[in-house]
């Protein structure tokens, strides 16, 4: 039985490759998804704990024990080190440090030889395990016995803070009256060592040496022995026990185990108020798992589609086998094969596929994650960290299903073969092409309605949209099924219109048209049904690579847009101003004066890396007076015009006219001001009006409205605040541009920002801080920041997905196309026989498939494009929604890039090219006699 | 002496084979009298059908020469012999070779078109269908008529363009003797009220008769010709 499977595919070797292509891409895709996922989700932990590590300057894996004020329990304190002690094998996370300190209360004290300076400071005998390998000493030397000394005096060891704070010297000795040992004697030590800590960067020290400013430690073991026996201690012990987990070894998976134990831990140590349990990678993990859940969705859903077209590709593949071995199937049955015996074939034939597709398509799929990963935006790749991919078994999971898929899509046409005897074939065969099913039944009006129901609630609902997207909900799933809907439901009516528009060249000018094409122009319009499935499967791939890439240029384009708007420039900063506020505060009348930084030090720089620059003052606070109340947190922006357009980014399409013309306008009069849009909808303001408007001292400043401005380079119309109520809420900002000189004039010279356009590139404004020193109070650079947003796990997801499911319509396109024609031109040998013996030329074939290819594929392509764009067009407006934050200032824009067009129709047509070719080759090699004598079968 | 339409010389055609060169055609002689019936008859596998095939320039022989009204066709260019079908030569296949997706009055139509002849195409169609006896079917799919109305179509299809001459490979092969006599009956008729000459061949020897001129061929040789 293999056997004769393995010669059947053989036989038929250029559509089982074509079979092993779909399955293996469809196997690489669906394995690699979960190992994406994973990798870059475990990416974004490890970032993130280092980003806690940076911002806090705290180590992230760190667990605290701590009593909350000195206890004589001594089963409690037992119960808190047992506690630190599991902490690694119950997170499952290796510990890099462990540390103790306990300390009993400070007490009072006698030195040995009193000094007035070192009177009534209370010490506190301690302890810290592992100190001396932590430690260096600054003076003196460690305890090195765990015994006291013969003199019964213990050595300690205290930091150079504490040595300073308590006024000791090296070698003091000092003695405890009221802390007795356990034969009742007065605890005596002696100073023998100062240290600090061995180096600054040693995560041991959880708090620093000097933050132990009255603690002088001894030998653990002697502090045990001497104070930590039994149940009931004799003095109060503080302690702390710091476990520090190796960060850098949780895993993402692992995240749900270790916050439930996190958890467990709280309940068992701390109380309503106390916390005495505390870790620092709780927060870390809990805002993590809030992204993986958003990533695990948004790539699932945009893959969704591809999955779906690899699948019909594959039933796609698979039915055109089986149309061409119907005769086949046909003869075996009538010779008696049972319909089990067919199935069995099939099923064998799509077990080894799956299996070959199996070994090469998951680790392809690993493959693949490492590309996605390098992925920086559509079609980009940048040299960063490898991605952490590894085959789990989530991923061969996902991989064994999807072959369970594709055999069913491979074995499910046979089945249905196999119920027709050869008497059914011919009689099939000779049944005029019907209206496929699907026509009849209005799918592609139903999937239209649905899904044009679907956007209108979308649309209706954007606002809450919006709001769940900002309170970190990921985006409605169903709105993704929706546009992929749309595509499948505008692609199946395109299908059932071509034919009239051909029908209407075709009649148009029917004398007009050769033999040939006369031809092709009625197979085009009367076999409809086989050229349906390729027209359908061409149009989705087609419109799915444009939305793809509309999608990805969308998101991509505009969240740089809104970046660089709410920024406002390439570089915005503001150096730290000199001001008298210290006079001001003891004397309250006097004026609060700044002194101004050498503006000059960066006009120098014009033409070394600044190509314009401009003097921006900004407040935030103003307020104003208008009908009904006050205007608070007005934002006054005062600018040099020609300056600040020369310098400002601003995109021309967010203004009905040129935003210089406003800038022109002011320029004309010192008092011409420029207001928000809002002022004219919320409180009627008109051109020409005067308004008053106060600074936070109130100090009024006069204003002849010149014009109103929907936009304005770093101006934010409306911002969303969690409200007190947990929801998020909409606030206007109201903005108000005058001049520079005229607030400097009103105001005094303030801080203002120095907005700057770059030549080429951010660099030289590090190297002149450096240079120089400064410290800047307001610095944001534009390409930094973009750098850091694409690190975004959710966009760099979404870009090597939308990347790698391009790159697999591209290649899906290539091969059904291919197999479709080429086994069109097979099946119809007979009849370019027919049509040669008639006397047709060569050419006049060749000409004939052109234009088939023309009507068949170029109209697919082309309604495919236009799907795309249609679907890109309702869509992304609400898709986009999902990736941008609650900074969206800028109105949605559709982006299109036109390089990705003609990357997508130049191997569109590259492989066309290619097909005809090959089919050239095919056709110039048949012998008519030859094609005529098949004909004969 | 009557008129000679194609004259074949010492026509050989090899196909290569895994054992060597095979011989359809071992050197033929032949004389095709101009608006007569000829027939060529012989077993399966005779080498009829490439003769014939040989005879209407579409396919070459591998040595001899044939001269289709003086004029030699092997040495014709592919283009040249396109023409020459195109214009002056009608086909009727053994597999009814319809085109799938036209109707009977459009494959008639489709000689016309194809022989560039662009005046009351309509018209002779169905003066050609009519012919056969299938006017009534003119408009019916190839899929929607029975085997005899297939080849009659296909007859009508290859004399619409008023060929010179018709080739007919087996045109009463899959047919019934009764379906078939009326092919052969039309056959019959174009060479006498249309002056066409017919080239057909067949196995069936209760046919040979009708034929002005039969050459019995038996592996690749003419065994038995009369004029």
């Amino acid at each position: 039985m293999i056997r004769f499977v393995l010669r059947k595919m053989l036989s038929k070797k250029w559509m089982v490759l074509a079979l092993l292509v779909g399955n293996i891409l469809l196997i690489s895709i669906t394995a690699g998804n979960p190992m994406y996922t994973r990798a870059v989700l475990q990416r974004t932990l490890t970032r993130n704990l280092e980003t806690y590590l940076v911002e806090n300057n705290a180590y992230p894996g760190l667990v605290t024990f701590r009593t909350s004020s000195s206890s004589k329990d001594g089963a409690l304190l037992r119960q808190y080190e047992q506690g630190a002690r599991e902490t690694s094998e119950r997170f499952g996370v290796d510990a890099v440090e462990t540390a103790d300190v306990l300390y009993l209360t400070s007490a009072e004290n006698e030195l040995l030889v009193p000094r007035e300076d070192a009177e009534d400071k209370n010490i506190s005998i301690g302890m810290m395990t592992d100190l001396p390998e932590h430690s260096e000493l600054v003076a003196g030397e460690f305890y090195s016995s765990d015994e006291p000394g013969e003199d019964g005096v213990i050595d300690a060891v205290l930091s150079e803070r504490a040595l300073m704070e308590l006024n000791l010297l090296l070698g003091d000795e000092v003695s405890f009256p009221e802390v007795l040992d356990p034969s009742g004697n007065p605890i005596r030590i002696r100073i023998a060592g100062v240290f600090r800590n061995r180096s600054s960067d040693d995560i041991f020290w959880v708090r620093t040496p000097s933050s132990y400013q009255d603690v002088c430690f001894i030998s653990p073991a002697l502090f045990e022995s001497y104070f930590l026996q039994g149940d009931e201690l004799e003095y109060g012990v503080n302690a702390s026990y710091y476990v520090l987990l190796d960060y850098t070894a949780m895993r993402g998976d692992q995240a749900q185990q270790i916050l439930s134990v996190a958890d467990a831990y709280r309940a068992e140590f701390n109380g309503r108020t106390i916390q005495n349990y505390r870790d620092n990678f709780s927060t870390v993990l809990t805002d993590y798992l809030e992204i993986a859940k958003k990533v695990n969705v948004t790539l699932w859903v945009l893959q969704t589609p591809i999955f779906a077209l690899l699948a019909a590709f594959i039933f796609m593949v698979s039915r055109q086998m089986l149309e061409m071995e119907q005769n086949e199937i046909a003869v075996i049955k009538s010779r008696g094969a049972g319909r089990g015996q067919i199935f069995t074939i099939y099923l064998l034939e799509s077990l080894i596929l799956s299996v070959i597709a199996f070994a090469i398509g998951v680790p392809l799929g690993a493959y693949i994650c490492q590309v996605i990963g390098s992925a920086n935006a559509f079609l980009e790749f940048v040299r960063r960290s490898a991605l952490p991919v590894e085959i789990h078994a989530d991923a061969l999971l996902f991989a064994v299903a999807a072959s369970l898929l594709s055999i069913v899509a491979m074995v499910l046409p046979a089945v249905r073969y196999a119920k027709t005897s050869i008497v059914g074939h011919k009689q099939r065969k000779n049944r005029r092409s019907s209206t496929p099913m699907w026509q009849k039944l209005g799918l592609d009006f139903l999937l239209l309605a649905v899904s044009l129901y679907g956007l209108y609630t979308f649309n209706n609902q954007r606002g809450i949209l919006a709001q769940r997207v900002l309170e970190g909900a990921s985006l409605d799933p169903l709105l993704f099924v929706s546009s992929s809907l749309f595509m499948i439901g505008a692609g199946l009516l395109m299908v059932r219109v071509l034919p009239a528009v051909v029908w209407l060249i075709f009649s148009l000018f029917k004398r007009l048209w050769s033999p040939a094409l006369y031809a092709s122009f009625l197979r085009v319009l009367r076999t409809r049904s086989s050229q349906g499935f390729i027209m359908v499967f061409l149009i989705m791939t087609i419109a799915l690579g444009v939305f793809n890439a509309q999608a990805a240029r969308t998101i991509n384009q505009n969240m740089e847009d809104n970046l660089r708007y709410t920024i406002g420039a390439d570089v915005v900063l503001q150096e730290s101003w000199e001001n008298n506020g210290m006079q001001v505060a003891e004397d309250p009348s006097l004026e609060l004066l700044y002194e101004e930084p050498d503006y000059g030090r960066y006009t120098a720089l014009k033409g070394h890396g600044i190509e314009a620059l401009a003097q921006v003052y900004v407040n935030r606070s103003a307020t104003m007076s208008v009908s009904g109340g006050t205007l608070r947190d007005v934002q006054v922006m005062g600018i040099h015009t020609k300056d600040f357009g020369e310098t400002a980014w601003f995109k021309d399409s967010l203004s009905d006219i040129h935003w210089y013309n406003y800038l022109n306008a002011i320029s004309q009069n010192s008092r011409a001001v420029l207001l928000s849009r809002n002022f004219q909808t919320e409180y009627g303001y008109e051109l020409g009006d005067t308004i008053n408007y106060r600074n936070s001292s109130g100090d009024s400043v006069r204003g002849i409205v010149y014009g109103f401005v929907d936009y304005f380079p770093g101006y934010v119309p409306v911002t969303y605040s969690l409200g007190s109520d947990g929801l998020y809420q909409e606030k206007q900002t109201y903005l108000i541009v005058a001049h520079l000189a005229q607030l400097q004039a009103s105001w005094g010279v303030a801080p203002y920002q120095i907005w700057i356009k770059n030549e080429d590139g951010s660099s030289y404004i590090y190297d002149f801080a450096e240079e120089n020193g400064l410290s800047y109070t307001v610095f944001r650079d534009s390409d930094a920041e973009l750098v850091e947003r694409k690190n975004d796990p959710v966009l760099q997801g979404t870009n090597g997905i939308l990347t790698v499911g391009f790159i697999v319509v591209l290649l899906l396109c290539c091969v059904g196309f291919l197999i479709y024609w080429i086994l069109s031109i097979q099946s119809r040998a007979l009849q370019f026989g027919i049509f040669r013996a008639m006397g047709m030329s060569m050419r006049e074939v060749i000409s004939m498939l052109l234009n088939e290819q023309l009507f068949i594929s170029g109209l697919s392509i082309a309604v495919g494009a236009l799907v795309g764009h249609l679907t890109a067009r309702l869509y992304m407006p609400l898709i986009q929604l999902a990736y941008a934050a609650s900074d969206n200032a800028l109105p949605l824009e559709v982006v299109r890039y036109a390089a990705d067009d003609i990357r997508l129709f130049s191997v569109v047509g590259g492989m066309m090219l290619l097909c005809m070719v090959i089919l050239g080759v095919l056709i110039s090699r048949m012998k008519i006699a030859q094609a005529l004598k098949l004909g004969e079968d | 002496m009557t008129d000679i339409l194609i004259e074949a010389r010492g026509v050989k055609r090899g196909f290569p084979t895994s054992g060597g060169e095979f011989w359809a055609l071992k050197g033929i002689d032949a004389a095709i009298p101009r608006g007569k019936l000829t027939i060529l008859k012989g077993r399966s596998g005779s080498g009829k059908t490439t003769f014939m095939n040989i005879l209407g320039a579409l396919d070459r022989p591998s040595e001899g020469d044939v001269l289709y009204a003086g004029k030699s066709i092997v040495r014709m260019s592919e283009k040249q012999r396109a023409h020459l079908r195109r214009t002056q030569i009608g086909f009727v296949f053994q597999s009814v070779a319809l085109i799938p997706m036209m109707n009977a009055q459009e494959n008639v139509e489709y000689a016309l078109r194809m022989a560039r002849i662009s005046k009351n195409r309509q018209q002779r169609a169905l003066e050609c269908l009519k012919m056969v006896g299938l006017s009534a079917r003119a408009r019916h799919m190839p899929q929607e008529l029975s085997g005899g109305e297939q080849q009659r179509v296909a007859i009508a299809r290859a004399l619409a363009h008023s060929p010179k001459v018709i080739f007919a490979d087996e045109p009463t092969g899959e047919l019934d003797t009764l379906t078939g006599l009326q092919v052969v009956k039309i056959f019959k008729d174009l060479t006498e009220q249309e002056g066409v000459t017919i080239v057909m061949t067949t196995h069936d020897t209760s046919l040979m008769e009708v034929g002005d001129a039969v050459y019995e061929l038996e592996d690749g040789e003419v065994i038995h010709g009369s004029v």
